[in-house]
């Protein structure tokens, strides 16, 4: 017999993820394999046989999995499965399958199902990744890197030069010249004490009139600023700006491995958020600001179109955000004069958690360090209202729930936001915890970091282990819970109701803000961006790995959903928003969504285990 | 035709027949006739030939679809072409089926002696299958020189007699296959051929069967008989 001749079986099988990348012949010798049962609704409920468990194709009609509690886990229509979950784990069948409409399933036998998963990487990966709920991602999802978005690490010299803290200057001259570099990295006992750069030699040794036998470690700059080596190039450039510097070693794990030059940057240059991060910082006025920030919606497409991780473009559109509020404060000081005493910029909400997309409006707070005199409210009130109107106008629109920092309630000293946090944890009503999902994301965007530090450590000392705080923010977030998955057009909720579209943003992503602000705030983790949170949070073995490096890949992937989707509207001259219709969803990806929302809502049930056990 | 008197002809056929080859088959079928279709092996086939006259055209392909325990098992389901006196003509536009195609073709004698072997022991399912039987026992006549009888069940009537039951009007064309199976919402295949053909055929009966009142209430018997 040859492939032709059970076309109807074979077509549909090959047009079927993850049948579609099996060769021709195995799809034929599954079509052989197939046995065809026809299910009527007369007979409410599909019969298992124990002894032959098999693979159901669902080749026409409609049927509803549910467990032995009677939950909804899931309803399949055309060209989806069920019983895989007894085929790989081989336990008995403990579902209920019901049939909804009347229709034609293939059966293919657990032999079968078993040689296609050793014989196929691919299809072996579809059903066990649904069964384990994992998620990593399909190549074909996952981003591709550019120039703005990849890693620091894409630009550093495998074997970074260093030298013992206690070498001559003239020892690290000629290492310097013998391997061409300008700057080594200083070590001592194999830790990173320093730097030692063409212009130290210069300045600190010759201008000085000393001579080569001076130590390393008195010529060298202490303590030299470093960047992760899982940061952006961006994101190094930036550093080197802001404290106008141009060499940075890299550092993993509290170890240098490598140095980032500059020069290494500029060979990667012409990215377009740095371009515009560098417009910002140049311009001097606010209508020069207000016409710069324009770019950032293109900026924004061009991120998505270019197919950069998630989680990356929320952090390259909030550099711009905050570069843009750097500078309106830097240009509103010129004006005022210097401040009365030190403040920080707090960002709260996505900006605070690095993870602004399109139309995000304001969230911000004003920390000044000592209680205000008539001047000092002046001052700061003027300088307030004036980086707010600032921002307003280059698209980041008023909050609407007036959290701003030009509104005196959210203009304090370092002693009363320590007291109003203080209250909402102690008193974690209503009101309290729908603020602390802003406020406890907070950021400093400007101001010394040390009086930053001074309110936000003492927040982590309250929150940590506080059960009834913690139980008040877990049983606020699992007011939401994620959809089921998808039915035909349609999304399905858990109560088994069917929707026509989905808002990926509350019954997606801030939910795993959610559960990462929880736990972390539990912790004491000082982390505000979710996948950062998640990281430290597994890193202290508070979340298995299993579990966190599955939540970061939900978010990711529904973050990358939401951001794609925002794409196809925008391309489609649509009203940008968060709502996903899935019917243009190829059924990969609807496949891969209910797995993340199955993530999602295992998550919720363990941080409900976990906070509200005793409540 | 009345269920006994099939049971009576099979027996009678079985007592008689002078050919040990057609007794068997006769006598492999009585017992199934009791039978409830959950039980029962069937098999639905197709045949395509050149035309529409048993007498003047010849079998081109025949589909044959086993249908056992009230499920289709695809690793039984078979194709054979049969080689024709003469060119395909008119009907390849049809079916299809080139001069070249049919060099994998078998001798007519060779698809009947495979019919036989392969379709003992179970009941004819067909799509309007007196067409179909017709251009066999043709055949078989010339083979054999057997006149041989070939109880079957034919989804077209008891598709026809459920509508009419249900007081519908007939129209032109609703019961073609395509539209049968449309009305119990099966799929809709493009690509025809004797074996996808018996394959819509076996599936159509399936749906009919859940519709009468499922596979273990009914007999094939009962299906024979709405089969007339």
């Amino acid at each position: 017999m040859n492939a032709s001749e059970l076309q109807p079986v074979v077509q549909f099988l090959k047009g079927l993820v993850p049948f579609d990348t099996l060769p021709d012949e195995v799809i034929l010798r599954c079509a052989k394999a197939v046995i065809i049962g026809y299910y009527s609704k007369a007979s409410a409920y599909v019969s298992f046989d124990a002894n032959a468990p098999k693979l159901y194709i669902v080749r026409s009609g409609a049927f509803e999995v549910r467990d032995p509690e009677g939950v909804l886990v899931d309803r399949v229509g055309e060209g989806e499965f069920f019983g895989f979950s007894t085929l790989l784990s081989g336990e008995k069948v403990v579902n209920k399958v019901a049939i909804l409409e009347d229709g034609l399933v293939y059966h293919l036998p657990q032999h079968l199902f078993d040689q296609l998963r050793s014989e196929s990487r691919n299809f072996d990966k579809f059903f066990t990744r649904a069964f384990a709920k994992r998620l990593r991602h399909e190549a074909r999802f996952k981003a591709k890197d550019l120039t703005t978005t990849s890693r620091i690490s894409t630009l550093m010299s495998p074997d970074p030069i260093a030298i013992d803290a206690h070498a001559s200057v003239t020892q690290a001259a000629l290492l310097m010249r013998n391997a061409r570099v300008s700057s080594l990295l200083v070590t001592d006992n194999h830790k990173l004490v320093g730097i030692l750069t063409d212009k130290d030699l210069r300045n600190r040794v010759l201008a000085a009139g000393l001579d080569g036998r001076l130590a390393v470690h008195q010529a060298m700059t202490v303590s030299p600023i470093s960047i992760s080596s899982n940061a952006l190039i961006f994101e190094a450039m930036l550093l080197m700006s802001e404290h106008n510097i141009h060499h940075l070693p890299i550092i993993d794990e509290g170890k240098a491995i490598g140095m980032v030059t500059s020069t290494d940057i500029l060979r990667g240059q012409g990215s377009q958020p740095l371009l515009l991060i560098g417009e910002i910082e140049r311009q001097q006025d606010l209508a020069s600001l207000i016409s710069v920030s324009k770019q950032i919606p293109l900026l924004l497409q061009n991120l998505i179109s270019a197919d950069a991780r998630a989680e990356e473009i929320g952090r390259v559109l909030t550099s711009v955000t905050d570069a843009l509020t750097r500078r309106l404060i830097v240009l509103n000081q010129q004006l005022l004069g210097d401040p009365p005493m030190a403040f920080c910029w707090l960002a709260f909400g996505s900006q605070g958690r690095q993870d602004q997309a399109a139309c995000s409006d304001q969230d911000n707070g004003l920390l000044v360090a000592e209680e205000m005199d008539d001047y000092a409210k002046g001052y700061f009130d003027a300088l307030t209202h004036a980086v707010c109107a600032g921002l307003d106008q280059c698209g980041y629109v008023f909050c609407p729930g007036n959290i701003m920092a030009q509104n005196p309630q959210w203009r304090m000293s370092l002693k009363q936001w320590q007291h109003v946090f203080e209250k909402w944890v102690i008193t974690p009503e209503p009101k309290a915890l729908m603020h602390a999902s802003i406020f406890f994301d907070m950021r400093s965007v400007y101001g010394p970091q040390t009086l930053f530090d001074a309110l936000q450590d003492k927040v982590l000392a309250q929150t940590r282990d506080n059960d009834i705080f913690l139980a008040g923010m877990t049983g606020n977030s699992l007011i939401e819970s994620p959809p089921l998955g998808f039915f035909r057009t349609f999304v399905l909720e858990r109560d088994g109701s069917e929707v026509k579209g989905i808002d990926l943003k509350h019954k997606g992503n801030a939910l795993i803000n959610d559960i990462a602000r929880v736990y972390a705030l539990s912790a004491g983790i000082k982390e505000v961006n979710t996948a950062k949170r998640i990281r430290a949070l597994m890193d202290a073995n508070i979340l298995n790995r299993k579990d966190a490096l599955n939540l970061a890949d939900a978010h990711e992937f529904i973050a990358h959903m939401r951001l794609a989707n925002q794409g196809y509207q925008y391309t489609q001259g649509q009203k940008v928003s968060n709502y996903l219709l899935p019917g243009h969803l190829s059924s990969l990806v609807r496949h891969q969504l209910r797995d993340a929302f199955k993530v999602v809502h295992d998550a919720q049930s363990g941080m409900k285990m976990k906070f509200m056990r005793s409540f | 035709m009345s269920i006994l008197l099939v049971k009576a002809r099979l027996n009678w056929r079985a007592l008689r027949c002078q050919h040990q080859l057609f007794k068997d088959y006769y006598q492999s079928l009585v017992p199934l006739l009791a039978m409830p279709v959950s039980e029962a092996p069937l098999v639905a086939m197709d045949l395509e030939m050149t035309g529409l006259d048993p007498l003047q055209d010849q079998i081109l392909s025949i589909g044959l679809v086993p249908i056992e325990h009230g499920v289709i098992p695809l690793e039984g389901a078979q194709q054979k072409l049969v080689q024709i006196r003469g060119s395909v003509g008119q009907s390849a536009t049809i079916h299809g089926i080139l001069d070249n195609h049919l060099v994998q073709a078998v001798t007519i004698e060779e698809a009947m002696a495979w019919f036989i072997a392969k379709t003992r022991g179970r009941v004819l399912v067909a799509h309007h299958s007196p067409l179909d039987c017709r251009f066999l026992q043709q055949d078989i006549l010339a083979i054999y020189h057997q006149a041989v009888f070939l109880p079957s069940i034919d989804t077209l009537m008891l598709e026809k007699h459920r509508l009419l039951r249900g007081h519908h009007a007939i129209k032109e064309g609703s019961l073609r296959l395509g539209a049968c199976r449309e009305r119990y919402g099966l799929p809709i295949y493009s690509a025809h051929s004797a074996l996808t053909d018996a394959l819509a055929c076996a599936e159509l009966l399936l749906a009919q069967v859940a519709a009468m009142g499922g596979a273990r209430q009914l007999k094939v018997a009962e299906l024979m008989q709405q089969s007339s």
